[in-house]
């Protein structure tokens, strides 16, 4: 079995065979790993459950903090702000930013995350599925589909163009990260696999562009918070899709701009830790501290 | 066209210590594609980085992933940030370059390793194209200069040309296979196959019973 070169023929299969996105993927991975069904749906569960430690870990007690003190504490932080005040946001989309920051939190202090499709963007895809599950009252098996379509599309989007932020900027991570978990948001809530498409067009259309300027050349700042936004675009693309607004580009189309974008952005906002914010005053001031002088390379 | 990524839990995993995914658990997957080639644990290890790599290793790990990786260690083990110590103790001795200019494998994200001990050195060129997934675009080993698409899984074999027929002949029933290169010196022969999909510990085992000499990326 071959895998699905393109969003549009992805969508075009689970609809021929009226069966779901999540099921389709599944069903590749079995042909195309030679392993059992069984053993695939597991391993998925264990990086459910790694996911799930992670956003539990960042905010729990005072949180986490990385060794060079640029974050840490903020998913605590936002906890006590629900609990106590009324939110502008609603207080279910402040529960998805704080999933996000958390499990970026624990990342950039070292701790055990899964990358989702990569570790600078894998607070993206918890901060939408753990709020999910309570607002959609999500079953474990709902769950693990959520990370099957999620990657489902992220293979796609990894094979046609990009996903590191060394090749393609912020975009191709908290980018491809934010349209997976708006298609699998979709999914989840009953939609169908071409609003999912949709959801995807919104989600990556509304990201395209971004940078990746880590001060520093640290997963941690601006990173963190990017996974924020990751997350709450994705439930507004996914809502929007449900609604049925259309992105009139295709996701294919998007995921294509999403690649010449990323080709045409220059190497210091790809992940070097020489532009954007990480070539601010206070961006290289922080770098000095951290690092002391700057270095020599050698040809 | 080769797909790189060919499984979703390439996109969803892996489960790894942070934090960074392709200068963390990317670099740990190309030292332990070195470790592989190289089949013990070296006296020396100099790493060359290019681009990003260059860039940012100190601060994504970089370092003490590539060590981990030559060591062994899993990506998610607790251990891996302590790796540089681990390696003082085991007697490895490791060196960091920074190079200047471009990728001579083209891509941001290079480390080239060389792997020495006693009379052996190995040089391993990798590169981390996001998400941990990695390609290994050349191999110079026991005077064999390797030049592989990139894309992971790879299965190198030494040896006599019959034997290799066999191997490819089992590997065929097992997965397709992309593409088949013959290197040969004046004394050595090996083949290197690009594959499909991932094998199965057992199909591993079961490859090696023809008493090949091999080694599975």
């Amino acid at each position: 079995m071959q895998s699905y070169a393109t969003i549009a023929e992805l969508v075009a299969a689970a609809t021929t065979a009226n069966v779901s996105l999540s099921e389709l993927m599944i069903q590749q991975e079995v042909a195309n790993s030679g392993s059992s069904r069984a053993a695939v749906w597991t391993a998925m569960e264990q990086n459910l459950s790694a996911m799930a430690a992670a956003v539990k870990r960042g905010s729990t007690g005072a949180g986490v903090f990385s060794k060079t003190g640029l974050t840490g504490g903020e998913a605590v932080k936002l906890k006590q702000y629900r609990a106590t005040h009324h939110s502008l946001a609603g207080d279910v989309m402040l529960m998805a930013v704080q999933n996000a920051i958390a499990t970026n939190e624990v990342n950039a202090a070292m701790g055990v995350v899964c990358a989702t499709p990569t570790a600078g963007s894998s607070g993206t895809l918890p901060g939408v599925l753990f709020m999910l599950q309570q607002r959609l009252q999500l079953t474990h098996e709902q769950m693990v589909r959520f990370l099957f379509t999620a990657g489902a599309f992220g293979m796609i989007i990894a094979n046609n163009a990009m996903i590191a932020g060394a090749t393609g900027g912020c975009q191709a991570e908290v980018g491809s990260a934010s349209g997976m978990a708006a298609a699998a948001a979709v999914e989840a809530a009953g939609g169908t696999p071409a609003q999912a498409a949709e959801a995807l067009a919104l989600a990556l259309s509304n990201l395209l562009g971004l940078v990746c300027d880590p001060i520093a050349g640290l997963v941690e700042l601006p990173c963190v918070k990017r996974n924020a936004i990751g997350a709450t675009n994705a439930l507004v693309a996914a809502d929007m899709a449900l609604a049925g607004l259309t992105n009139k580009i295709p996701a294919d189309e998007v995921v294509g701009a999403m690649k010449r974008i990323g080709q045409q952005m220059p190497a210091a906002l790809r992940e070097t830790g020489r532009g954007g914010l990480a070539a601010t005053p206070t961006g290289i001031k922080m770098k000095m501290r951290i690092f002391g002088e700057e270095r020599n390379f050698e040809s | 066209m080769t797909a790189a990524y060919k499984s979703v839990f390439d996109i969803i995993g892996p489960v790894m210590i942070g934090p960074s995914s392709s200068h963390t658990a990317g670099a740990a997957a190309i030292g332990h594609a070195a470790r592989k080639i190289f089949r013990q644990v070296p006296r020396e290890l100099t790493v060359r980085y290019y681009e990003s790599f260059a860039e940012t290793h100190r601060g994504h790990g970089t370092d003490y992933a590539l060590v981990a990786g030559v060591l062994g260690l899993a990506p998610a083990d607790p251990q891996v940030p302590n790796a540089l110590a681990l390696a003082q103790q085991q007697g490895l001795t490791v060196h960091f370059i920074e190079m200047a200019g471009t990728s001579p494998i083209e891509h941001p994200n290079t480390a080239i390793l060389t792997l020495r001990a006693a009379q052996r050195t190995v040089t391993v060129a990798g590169c981390s194209i996001g998400g941990g997934t990695i390609e290994i675009r050349r191999i110079t080993s026991d005077g064999f200069e390797l030049t592989p698409t990139g894309p992971l899984p790879i299965l190198l074999v030494w040896g006599a040309a019959d034997n290799d027929q066999i191997i490819q002949e089992k590997l065929a029933k097992m997965t397709k296979i992309i593409r088949r290169q013959s290197y040969n010196t004046a004394t050595k022969h090996l083949v290197e196959f690009d594959l499909e999909r991932s094998l199965k510990q057992h199909e591993v085992a079961s490859l090696q019973q023809h008493g090949a000499d091999l080694v599975y990326l």
